[in-house]
């Protein structure tokens, strides 16, 4: 009996470890379009994606931040980045969506301008960001393939971070 | 291990506690030294924490508190009459009794802090001599000084350190014993102060009895009413006395729990929860009573929301009770600071603590003492003047100083008062000026009661050279940062010659705040009605300008002014009406005027903190949760006088010059008016009949749509034609809303229906319609009709 279980255990644990293998080697994205370029993060570090509501404005910071929403309680910060990106404000449509994005210290709240796609990519699909002169600021992770289209990823840590 | 350390927490508990009593005891004492009660106080907190530690095997602080205790028996039995230079030995003792007990907690070990001097001292006063004598003992001196005594000690109390097991138990339960009956005649001797005591026959008196022989109680009684009789009493009185204690442990005891601040602070965090959801809850009901006004369920609902409201705001009050403390625990340290700085300064001072048992909130409790340290001890150094100035002067030789609590609203008071020489404002000024904390002309329009508050400035100090005591231009300074931080007021008054009175207002508790909620343009903020002084409707015409800065006259003082849209760079989008609300904020010593558009009124408000990214805004404390849903921010108040002070004002007198009002209308077209009507027939029909003034026209399909149109900004309307009966949302619900704008305060909006009641036109009125066309109407009465309402100033035939 016990041999025989065995047996199953061992055999499910086969089935499982190539695909487990292959998770290690996956990353899963979201995308979305910001102007009209195509952008993703990481899906581990968004907290939920929702549909526009009321933000109350704050004072006295930069431009793309537009100010603070209210999530179920929480008071978090809403970042335009259209804004942020350096592209002109554009009223916000049926398909614009906040996505809370967060880490281990902060959550905040981004615009965008629609959502496309959840993406896997295998890892050898990502290239390293491309050489900026500003490699300590750049907010890019990385550029991954797929087919014809070039995705451009996110690094969460970067949008999060203060910088004014 | 464990045991040992679950053991060692509690003595350090109870001896914190013991301590805390001591110092004012001790001072106490020395007003009255024949004060046999408070003697025998004293006495046993020294024996109690010589017990336990010799159990504990802390030999060096056994040591030195077995020296206290040698001579505090002697005065307790008469045999030495404590002075002030025995006194300073003995508070320096217990001085060291305390840094030996930090270092305990900290360390579990009592070493690294030499107490010989002060025993040789100890020692000295026991075998007669003057303690200032003895200066620098020899360490072969020590033991043969110290043997007497602890064979003297052998006799009344077995040697810790050799006990055997057996012992050990016993002597634990002797410990216990004495320490119960010490706390009763602690509770009674409270009793014996107050009132009398009810006689009524006790379990525990065999207890006291037990105890008794080692531990000679006290008779307070006795001692309240002869204070004057010499100690060695009757044998008999303690017995006596302890019947009497007895009873009165029986009736007063109260029982307690030690809880984890942390926990509290979560339970707080959860009601704050519940506030804002009771908040939300009202907001719901008063919208549903709006909507469906006379139906019966609305009365259940109402008495549910109002119950749920009531006991929210109970257990809001009694969470926040459970965190309260009573203010003496600060208050308690300042007789022995008072006792050390007049012997230092070498000045008579008294003072007198009344409203001790006023109880406000851990936090602030904690943030508190520190500002009172440096005002007290202003108070002393610059406040109370030398013995002899002031028996020229003709006040007593003793100077006094009062410090008061009570509960005033929201708020506690705490008032420190002297009646030493009072502060001179013209000196004050100079004093600034010389020490560039102000400019001549600043302090020419300075008011006397402002001088006052120069004191506060950093770097200002009146005192000629740096003492121990002040003179370094930094207390003043911590005590206004420190009230600050804790949305509190201070009020100086001072008369010279007479004395100063100086008044610290701080609000009860710091989570869950009253505020007043102010509109300017279509924002809202909340500000902490703890700041809020008053507010004032004014005219325009109110404000004068004085060096490119608004003021107003408040009464008989002049008061600067800000508007609340150039701190928070609010938009001009309409021009406000002549009339302006001045909110008058006071925070620490400064006051200001802030100039809003409107008061919404006073709410209670929890305040959440925007996480790191946003955190530390300018003029920004943090945010709330309106029971709307919607964020609402909280000013802080502190910042906001900060940065009033750099801010360039647009307020003017003339309310002509303001920016951004209505634009310029130079041909027909500049004029725009929204048709909002789901019927294309009915749109196309008012189209036409507008179409001859060359207005420009946009249309909405229905009151959502038409809303998207107004808040999205991009036109200017200068009137809405809307129709009553339209999906998704009607007539009434979209003028309502658009009201809710100040923006949109003065559009007209004009109802075009085919509903003729009466009901309905009362209804147009009330969600703020301001005409109320019947469908059919004629061309020229709806051009007429537009027309009047946007002010068209064209003639029909130069725009045809």
């Amino acid at each position: 009996m016990s041999d025989k279980l065995q047996d199953i255990i061992n055999k499910q644990q086969d089935q499982i470890a190539p695909g487990e293998e292959n998770m290690d080697n996956i990353v899963q994205l979201v995308g979305f379009v910001v102007g009209d370029e195509e952008f993703s993060v990481p899906i581990l570090s968004i907290q939920e994606i929702i549909k526009p509501i009321e933000w109350t404005r704050v004072p006295r910071t930069p431009g793309y931040i537009l100010g603070v929403f209210n999530l179920r309680g929480t008071v978090i910060p809403l970042i335009d980045l259209r804004l942020k990106f350096g592209l002109p404000s554009e009223k916000m449509t049926d398909e614009s969506r906040f996505i809370v994005m967060k880490n281990e210290s902060e959550t905040a709240g981004f615009v965008i301008d629609r959502l496309t796609e959840a993406i896997r990519l295998k890892k050898h699909e990502i290239g390293p960001a491309p050489e900026t002169s500003m490699q300590e600021k750049t907010m890019i992770e990385g550029v991954g393939k797929q087919d014809e289209k070039i995705l451009t990823i996110l690094k969460v840590d970067k949008l999060l971070e203060r910088d004014f | 291990m464990d045991e040992f350390q679950e053991i060692l927490q509690d003595f350090l508990i109870e001896s914190f506690e013991l301590i805390e009593q001591l110092d004012q005891d001790l001072v106490e004492l020395e007003n009255s030294p024949e004060d046999l009660e408070l003697l025998n106080r004293i006495f046993r907190v020294a024996h109690t924490v010589k017990g336990a530690s010799s159990f504990l095997n802390f030999d060096i602080l056994t040591h030195l508190t077995h020296h206290m205790e040698d001579v505090l028996n002697k005065a307790r039995h008469g045999e030495l009459v404590i002075d002030a230079d025995i006194m300073d030995v003995i508070l320096e003792s217990i001085d060291l009794m305390k840094s030996l007990l930090t270092t305990i907690r900290d360390t579990s070990k009592d070493e690294g802090i030499e107490v010989e001097p002060c025993v040789l001292r100890l020692v000295a006063i026991t075998s007669g001599e003057s303690p200032t004598e003895v200066q620098a003992p020899t360490a072969e001196e020590t033991p043969a000084v110290e043997e007497p005594a602890a064979v003297e000690e052998e006799a009344e109390e077995p040697d810790f350190a050799n006990m055997s097991d057996e012992d050990v138990e016993a002597e634990i339960q002797r410990l216990l014993e004495e320490r119960q009956a010490s706390d009763k005649a602690k509770r009674e001797a409270k009793l014996a102060a107050g009132e009398e005591v009810p006689q009524m026959p006790d379990a525990q008196e065999s207890d006291a009895q037990e105890s008794k022989d080692e531990e000679p109680s006290p008779a307070p009684v006795l001692a309240v009413e002869t204070p004057s009789t010499p100690p060695p009493a009757a044998k008999a009185a303690p017995k006596v006395d302890k019947k009497a204690a007895a009873p009165a442990t029986a009736t007063t005891v109260e029982q307690t729990i030690r809880v984890d601040v942390k926990r509290l602070d979560h339970l707080m965090n959860l009601i704050g929860e519940l506030v804002l959801g009771k908040n939300r809850l009202i907001k719901i009901n008063d919208d549903v009573e709006e909507r469906y006004e006379g139906e019966e369920f609305l009365e259940e609902l109402n008495q549910v929301v109002s119950i749920v409201s009531l006991v929210t705001t109970d257990l809001q009050i009694a969470v926040m009770k459970t965190r309260m403390l009573p203010i003496g625990k600060v208050f308690n340290k300042f007789p022995r600071m008072i006792r050390d700085l007049s012997r230092e300064l070498g000045k008579k001072i008294e003072l007198e603590i009344s409203g001790e048992e006023t109880e406000l909130d851990k936090s602030i409790v904690e943030e508190i003492g520190d500002p009172l340290v440096h005002i007290i001890r202003n108070s002393c150094d610059h406040g109370i003047e030398d013995t002899s100035k002031r028996v020229a002067t003709g006040k007593s030789e003793t100077g006094t100083i009062g410090l008061k609590a009570y509960n005033e609203g929201n708020h506690i008071v705490i008032e420190i008062t002297d009646d030493g020489a009072g502060m001179d404002p013209d000196f004050l000024r100079t004093k600034s000026i010389e020490k560039g904390v102000i400019t001549e002309k600043e302090a020419d329009m300075m008011s006397d009661k402002e001088a006052f508050t120069l004191i506060f400035r950093p770097g200002f100090s009146t005192a000629a050279q740096v003492t121990n005591v002040s003179g370094r231009g930094v207390g003043m300074d911590v005590v206004k940062t420190n009230i600050e931080k804790l949305n509190g007021m201070i009020d100086i008054e001072s008369e010279l010659g007479k004395g100063t009175v100086m008044k610290l207002k701080i609000p009860l508790t710091l989570a869950i705040i009253q505020a007043l909620l102010v509109g300017v343009q279509e924002e809202y903020y909340a500000i902490p009605l703890a700041s809020v002084l008053e507010t004032v409707r004014i005219g325009k015409e109110e404000i004068y300008t004085v060096e490119n800065r608004s003021v107003m006259r408040l009464r008989d003082e002049v008061l600067s002014l800000v508007h609340i849209a150039d701190i928070f760079e609010v938009e001009h989008v309409f021009d406000t009406s002549e009339h302006a609300y001045v909110v008058v904020l006071g925070l620490a010593e400064s006051k200001i005027g802030l100039i809003v558009d409107s008061l919404v009124g006073q709410e209670e408000i929890v305040i959440k903190s925007m996480g790191e990214y946003l955190k530390g805004m300018d003029g920004i404390a943090g945010a709330t949760i309106r029971g709307d849903g919607g964020v609402t921010l909280i000013v802080d108040v502190a910042a906001l006088m900060h940065m009033a002070k750099t801010i360039k004002s647009s307020v003017t007198g003339d309310a002509g010059s303001a920016k951004g009002g209505p634009r310029e209308k130079t041909q027909p077209s500049d004029y725009k008016v929204m048709i909002i009507d789901d019927s294309k027939t009915d749109r196309k029909i008012m189209t036409m009949a507008l179409k001859p003034l060359g207005i420009t026209l946009i249309e909405a399909n229905d009151g959502l749509e038409a809303l998207n149109i107004l808040k999205s900004g991009e036109h200017h309307f200068d009137a809405l034609l809307i129709d009553i009966e339209m999906p998704r949302m009607d007539g009434y619900t979209l003028a309502s809303e658009i009201k809710k704008y100040n923006k949109y305060k003065n559009l007209p909006l004009i109802a075009v229906t085919s509903r003729t009641g009466k009901a309905d036109r009362m209804r147009g009125v009330e969600s703020g319609m301001v005409e109320y066309i019947t469908k059919p109407y004629s061309p020229d009465y709806l051009q007429n009709v537009v027309k009047r309402n946007i002010k068209f100033t064209f003639s029909q035939e130069s725009a045809s």
